[in-house]
C-alpha cells in the first residue's frame, strides 16, 4: 500500500530523515520495499500482510511508529453541522442477515454541494495514486485511506422507500455495478437494498443507479462491518477485488464503523452540507473484547532472552492494548478490535519481539539431543548414478513437471496423466507422464544453437492417476544424439548409438550391484519396432531403452536419429541390489584364448551367449566379443566373430593341456548349435 | 709364482669359452657374477693370492691380474651394449598440439546448489525428509494454519488438481506429515519442487525448488532460529556478510521473521542496483518460531515443545550468489549456460 509521509504527519510529529525512518518502519515489520519523493511529499511503498488488516491505513501505520519511536499521537475531531432532524427518522436501517453484517452504522448529509475538492484533499488522493473524482467520492476514498475503514455514499433520493436492508440477494436478482457491469447475484452474496431491489453489492462495490452524480443533493453514508469469509467468497464468485473488498475480507475494525461515517459527514459538511443528527448504529449483539493472558517466562522461553517487563507493558500500552497486571510476570492483555491477528499468547509475544528488536535478539546454535542415521539410500543412490553420467559425458536438465496434451498422446504411455485444473497455459495442463518428452525439447533447443550432439539426462518424477490415486514415481531418463565426446585432433569423431546407451544402462545398473540383470527385445510405444529393448532385474521389466519412433521425433521437428532410456527407479530401489562384499583377488596367472570364427550373418549374440553360459565351463573367467565384421573377405551373408576366453584356476597355475580341453569343448559346442567354421589367423579352415 | 699364472691363463681361457656361449642379459650377469662378485668372483680370489707372493714377485703378476680385470670388464661391457636393443631415435614431436580432454557431464545449476545447501544443515546434524508434491489442502493448507476463505491464500497462488488436491506451494506439508509420526526433537530439512500459479518472467517460475527447515525440541527460542540461519547464511556466501531478521507473516509461524543479507553488489550504496533494487538488502529466507496452532495441530504440546521453520527458494538464492539476471535460465536448459557451473 501507498503510505504519504505528510499524511502521516497528521497524526504524528515525525521528523526523521527518509532512509532512517524507513530502516524504523522496516525494524518493525512494516517493509518499504521502495519509496519516491513526489510533489513535495514521499510516497512509500508499503508492504503489508494477509492479518494486518490496520495497516491498510495511515492512521494504523502512525500507530506503529508512534510506538517505535515513543511519539504521542496528535488528536483529530471531527466537528458537524448538525440538522435538527434525526437520521432515525429519515432512514430505516434493517439488517436481515446479522450472520454476515454484524454491524451497520448511517448517517445523512443534505444539500451536499458535488465539485472539485479542496487543495489539501486532491494532494491525499493524488499521493495514493487516484485521479480526484469529485468531493463526495474523493472523502469516501480520504476515509479508506485514512482509517482502512471503507465507507460506501448513496444518493439519498434513489434508495426506494428509504430503506437500507442488508440481505442475501435472491436468485435472478442483477445489480448494474458503478462500472456498468451486470453483476448475476446469488443467494450467498450479502446486498443492500432498498425496498424494491439491490443497490450495493455488500462491502465490495456500490450499484450504479444509487451512486451520487452532479444532480444529488441528499447522501446516505454508510459504514459497516461485513463478514470476511463471505466477502472474500463474494468477490472471487462476482470476480470484483476494490479497495473496501480488500479491506473488509481481511477483517475491518467493528468497533470503528460509527466514527468513520462520522469522519465522512463531518468532511462533506466543511463543504457545504448539513449532518442530521446522530449516527444510526445498527449493532445489535455487541462483540466483547477478546482478552488473552501473558506470561513473562514464556516470552523468554520464545525468544530465548530475557525482556523487561516495564519494556512489555509499555509497548503494548503504546500499541492501544489494554495492560492488566494479574499477579507477578502474569498479564491479563485485553485487544483492540482493529488487531485482529491477536489471539493468542504467541500472537503477543510477536508484538513484544518486534519492538524489543529482532537484532537485538542473540544467535545461539540449538543444542544437538539426537542424531539420526542416514538411512534414505535413495538419495544416496541416485546421487551415484549423476556421478556415473557426468563420467559418461551426459549433461543434466531440469525441466518443468507439466506437460502438453499434444505430445503426451504421441507418447502413449498407456499412463493415465493428471490434468491440472487451472493451468498456466494449455499447453502445460498435464503434468508429465514420461521425462522423455522434456529431454527432446532440450535437445531441440540445443540443437537450434549449434550443439553437434545433445547427450543428456534427467532424474526426477513423473506423475499418472491409478486406482484414483496419484502416483508420483521417480525415473532416470537419457537421451543421446549426435557426436559425442570432445572433438581431437588424434582421434576421430563418434556418433551416439544404440550400443552406447546400452553400453551406459549396463554400468549404471553394474555401478549399483544390481546384477543380474538381463535384456529382452521388446516393442515399446515410444520405439521403432525392433529397436528397443526392456530391461529386467529379478523378474520385474524396471526399464526400456531404444531408438525413439518418428512420429515422436517429427512433432519435436527432430530429423537426427534420438536413442533413448527411461529407467523406473521407485522398481528398481525397492529391489535389493546384490550385496557388495571383498573377494580375494586371484594370484594365479590367467590364460587366454581367441576364438575366431565365420558364422551365418543373422546369428544373434544372445543365444551364442547362453550357449556357452549353458556349458558351465570350470575355470571360464569371462568371455567377451572383441571383434564382428564382414565384408571382402568374408563370404557373401556370413560374419566373422571373434571371442576372447580368459581362463584361471583360483588355486592353481593352469595347464596348457587343459585349457586345450576347455577350449575344444566350446567350439565343439558352437559348432553343434551354430553353423560355424573356424579361423586360423586370416585362413579359413575348410 | 709360476702356478699363479697358469690359474690367470686358465680363468682367461674358461672365461672366453664362457662369454661365447653367451645369449642373453642374464648370462652376461651370471658371467660378471662369477668373475667380478665383490665376495665370491674369481678376481677376488686371485687378488688374494697375490698376497702370498714374495714382494718382488708382486708387481709382473700383479699387472697380469689387473690386465685380467680389465679385459673382463671391457668384454662384458661390450657385450652388453652387444644385447641391449638399442632405442629409437625420438621423433620431433609439435608438444604445443591441444591435449587430450575428457567430455564430463555437467550437474544442473540448481541440483548443485540445492546440495551446497542440503550439506551444510547435514553438517549441522539435521537429516533431510521427502514428501509429495501432489498433496491435499489439509496438508498444503489447513494444518499449516491457513484458515479456508483467507486471503492469506493469495500468496501462495496455487494449481489445482481437483478441489481438495493441489500441486503443493510450498515444502511445509513435508514438516507435517513428519511431525505427525515422529516426537521431537526433529531437525529436518526437506528440500523439493514447488508449484505456483504463475507465468514465468524474470523472477517468477510456475514451479521451482525450495529447501525448507523444522526444529522442534523442548527449549527451541527464536535465538536459536537467529544462530542457525546465521551460520547457514555465513557458509553459504560469506563470514562477513551482513544479516538482518524483520519481522514479516507468515500464518504458520508466530512470531515470523524474514532474513535479508546484505547486497553485495552495490554494498547498499546505489539506488539503482539492479540485484537489490536500491535497498541494500536481498530477502533471503522466511522463517519463524513454529505457530502454536501447527503444533497442535500434529499433537504436540506447545507449552512443552517449541520449534523454529525456515525456507527458502534455491533458484532465488543461487541468482543472487551467481548474479544470474533471470531465472527462466535455470529451466531453458541451455548446455552452453548448465556447463558454466562444471567449471566451479
Amino acid at each position: 500500500m501507498r503510505i504519504s509521509v505528510n499524511w502521516i504527519r497528521d497524526y504524528i510529529d515525525v521528523s526523521l530523515s527518509i532512509p532512517r525512518l524507513i530502516e524504523e518502519l522496516n525494524s518493525i515489520g512494516l517493509l518499504i520495499e521502495e519509496w519516491e519523493e513526489k510533489g513535495g511529499d514521499v510516497i512509500l511503498d508499503l508492504e503489508t500482510y494477509a492479518n494486518r488488516p490496520d495497516t491498510l491505513g495511515h492512521m494504523g501505520v502512525a500507530r506503529e511508529l508512534a510506538a517505535k519511536l515513543g511519539l504521542p499521537i496528535k488528536e483529530q475531531t471531527w466537528p458537524l453541522t448538525e440538522l435538527e432532524e434525526k437520521t432515525s427518522d429519515l432512514v430505516d436501517i434493517q439488517i436481515w442477515d446479522g450472520d454476515l453484517c454484524p454491524r451497520y452504522s448511517g448517517i445523512i448529509v443534505k444539500g451536499v454541494q458535488l465539485g472539485t475538492s479542496p487543495d489539501w484533499l486532491i494532494k491525499k488522493i493524488e499521493a495514493m495514486g487516484l485521479k480526484p473524482i469529485n468531493n463526495v467520492v474523493d472523502v469516501s476514498n480520504y476515509v479508506l485511506f485514512a482509517t482502512a475503514q471503507p465507507i460506501h455514499i448513496f444518493d439519498l433520493a434513489k434508495i426506494g422507500g428509504r430503506k437500507i436492508i442488508i440481505r442475501r440477494a435472491k436468485k435472478g436478482e442483477i445489480l448494474r455495478s458503478l462500472e456498468g457491469e451486470d453483476i448475476h447475484l446469488s443467494h450467498e452474496m450479502l446486498v443492500i437494498a432498498d425496498d424494491k431491489k439491490p443497490i450495493a453489492l455488500a462491502g465490495i462495490i456500490g450499484g450504479e443507479e444509487s451512486a451520487v452524480s452532479e444532480y444529488t443533493r441528499d447522501v446516505f453514508i454508510e459504514s459497516a462491518y461485513f463478514d470476511p469469509v463471505s466477502v472474500r467468497k463474494t468477490n472471487k464468485k462476482a470476480g470484483i477485488q476494490t479497495d473496501a473488498s480488500y479491506r473488509f475480507e481481511r477483517g475491518a475494525d467493528i468497533s470503528f464503523s460509527p466514527q468513520a461515517a462520522l469522519m465522512a459527514a463531518s468532511l462533506l459538511t466543511q463543504i457545504g452540507g448539513e449532518a442530521t443528527k446522530g449516527i444510526k448504529d445498527v449493532y445489535p449483539k455487541p462483540k466483547k473484547s477478546k482478552t488473552v493472558v501473558l506470561r513473562n517466562h514464556r516470552v523468554s522461553e520464545l525468544l530465548g532472552v530475557d525482556v523487561d517487563e516495564d519494556f512489555i507493558e509499555k509497548t503494548l500500552t503504546d500499541l492501544g492494548f489494554q495492560v492488566e497486571l494479574q499477579q507477578q510476570g502474569i498479564w491479563r492483555i485485553k485487544i483492540p478490535f482493529f488487531r485482529i491477528d491477536i489471539e493468542r499468547e504467541a500472537d503477543l509475544i510477536e508484538e513484544i519481539a518486534r519492538f524489543y528488536g529482532f537484532d537485538r535478539i542473540p544467535a545461539r546454535i540449538p543444542p544437538l539431543k539426537t542424531l539420526e542415521p542416514v538411512l534414505d539410500q535413495k538419495r544416496r543412490r541416485v546421487n551415484r548414478l549423476r556421478q556415473l553420467l557426468f563420467h559418461y559425458g551426459f549433461d543434466e536438465v531440469v525441466n518443468y513437471s507439466f506437460f502438453d496434451p499434444e505430445k503426451e498422446a504421441i507418447f502413449e504411455t498407456s499412463r493415465k496423466a493428471v490434468r491440472i485444473r487451472n493451468p498456466i497455459s494449455s499447453r502445460a495442463s498435464l503434468l508429465k507422464t514420461t521425462l522423455i518428452g522434456g529431454l527432446l525439447e532440450n535437445i531441440v533447443w540445443n540443437r537450434n544453437r549449434g550443439a553437434e550432439g545433445v547427450h543428456i539426462f534427467e532424474a526426477g518424477k513423473i506423475y499418472f492417476s491409478q486406482d484414483e490415486t496419484c502416483v508420483e514415481q521417480l525415473m532416470l531418463a537419457l537421451v543421446t544424439s549426435g557426436f559425442v565426446g570432445t572433438t581431437h585432433w588424434q582421434t576421430e569423431s563418434e556418433k551416439a548409438d544404440f550400443f552406447q546407451l546400452k553400453g551406459t544402462c549396463e554400468d549404471l545398473m553394474a555401478d549399483l550391484h544390481y546384477e543380474p540383470f538381463s535384456f529382452q527385445e521388446e516393442n515399446h510405444p515410444f520405439f521403432q519396432q525392433g529397436y528397443s529393448l526392456s530391461l529386467h532385474f529379478k523378474g520385474k521389466a524396471v526399464g526400456y531403452l531404444g531408438l525413439l519412433k518418428e512420429d515422436i521425433l517429427d512433432s519435436y521437428s527432430l530429423k537426427d536419429p534420438v536413442w533413448a532410456a527411461e529407467l523406473n527407479l521407485n522398481e528398481l530401489f525397492e529391489r535389493q541390489p546384490q550385496s557388495f562384499l571383498y573377494s580375494p583377488v586371484i594370484k594365479y596367472p590367467s590364460m587366454s584364448r581367441d576364438v575366431s570364427f565365420i558364422a551365418d550373418q543373422d546369428v544373434v549374440f544372445q543365444e551364442i551367449k547362453e550357449v556357452v553360459e549353458r556349458l558351465s565351463i570350470p575355470y571360464l573367467e569371462k568371455f567377451e566379443l572383441y571383434d564382428r565384421f564382414s565384408g571382402p573377405f568374408i563370404p557373401k551373408d556370413k560374419i566373422s566373430l571373434s571371442f576372447r576366453f580368459i581362463f584361471r584356476h583360483p588355486k592353481r597355475t593352469l595347464l596348457t593341456e587343459e585349457v586345450d580341453n576347455l577350449q575344444q569343448k566350446i567350439i565343439n559346442a558352437l559348432k553343434t548349435s551354430f553353423n560355424i567354421q573356424l579361423r586360423e589367423g586370416e585362413k579359413i579352415d575348410k | 709364482m709360476k702356478e699363479l699364472k697358469d690359474k690367470i691363463e686358465e680363468h682367461k681361457r674358461n672365461f672366453d669359452r664362457a662369454i661365447a656361449q653367451v645369449k642373453d642379459e642374464n648370462a652376461i650377469q651370471k658371467v660378471r657374477n662369477l668373475y667380478l662378485s665383490r665376495k665370491r668372483g674369481y678376481l677376488r680370489f686371485l687378488f688374494e693370492d697375490l698376497k702370498t707372493l714374495k714382494p718382488e714377485e708382486k708387481p709382473e703378476v700383479g699387472q697380469m691380474v689387473n690386465d685380467f680385470r680389465n679385459y673382463v670388464q671391457d668384454k662384458l661391457q661390450s657385450l652388453k651394449e652387444e644385447f641391449t636393443t638399442p632405442r629409437p631415435v625420438l621423433k620431433k614431436v609439435d608438444l604445443t598440439l591441444p591435449g587430450k580432454k575428457r567430455y564430463w557431464g555437467s550437474p544442473h545449476p540448481i541440483l548443485l546448489f540445492q546440495q551446497e545447501i542440503e550439506n551444510i544443515f547435514l553438517r549441522m546434524g539435521f537429516s533431510i525428509a521427502e514428501g509429495p508434491e501432489i498433496e491435499t489442502d489439509y496438508y498444503n493448507f489447513e494444518a499449516l494454519n491457513f484458515p479456508p476463505h483467507h486471503p492469506a491464500r493469495d500468496d501462495w497462488d496455487t494449481l489445482y488438481i481437483t478441489d481438495d488436491l493441489l500441486l503443493r506451494t510450498h515444502t511445509s506439508p513435508v514438516q507435517i506429515r513428519v511431525m505427525e509420526k515422529k516426537k521431537p526433537p526433529i531437525m529436518i530439512i526437506n528440500p523439493g519442487k514447488v508449484y505456483r500459479k504463475e507465468d514465468p518472467d524474470p523472477t517468477h517460475l510456475p514451479m521451482f525448488y525450495q529447501v525448507e527447515g523444522l526444529v522442534v525440541d523442548i527449549g527451541i527460542t527464536l535465538a536459536h532460529l537467529k544462530g542457525t540461519l546465521e551460520y547457514f547464511l555465513k557458509t553459504l556466501f560469506h563470514e562477513k556478510i551482513k544479516i538482518r531478521f524483520r519481522p514479516s507473516f507468515f500464518p504458520f509461524t508466530e512470531p515470523s521473521a524474514e532474513v535479508d543479507i546484505g547486497c553485495t553488489v552495490c554494498q547498499g550504496k546505489s539506488k539503482e542496483c539492479r540485484v537489490c533494487g536500491g535497498s541494500g538488502w536481498i530477502e533471503i529466507l522466511g522463517s519463524g518460531m513454529v505457530d502454536p496452532q501447527v503444533l497442535k495441530n500434529v499433537n504436540i504440546d506447545p507449552e512443552k515443545y517449541s520449534g523454529f521453520a525456515f525456507g527458502l527458494g534455491v533458484e532465488r538464492t543461487a541468482m543472487f550468489a551467481f548474479q544470474i539476471p533471470d531465472m527462466r535460465y535455470f529451466y531453458e536448459n541451455d548446455l552452453r549456460f548448465i556447463r558454466e557451473f562444471s567449471l566451479k
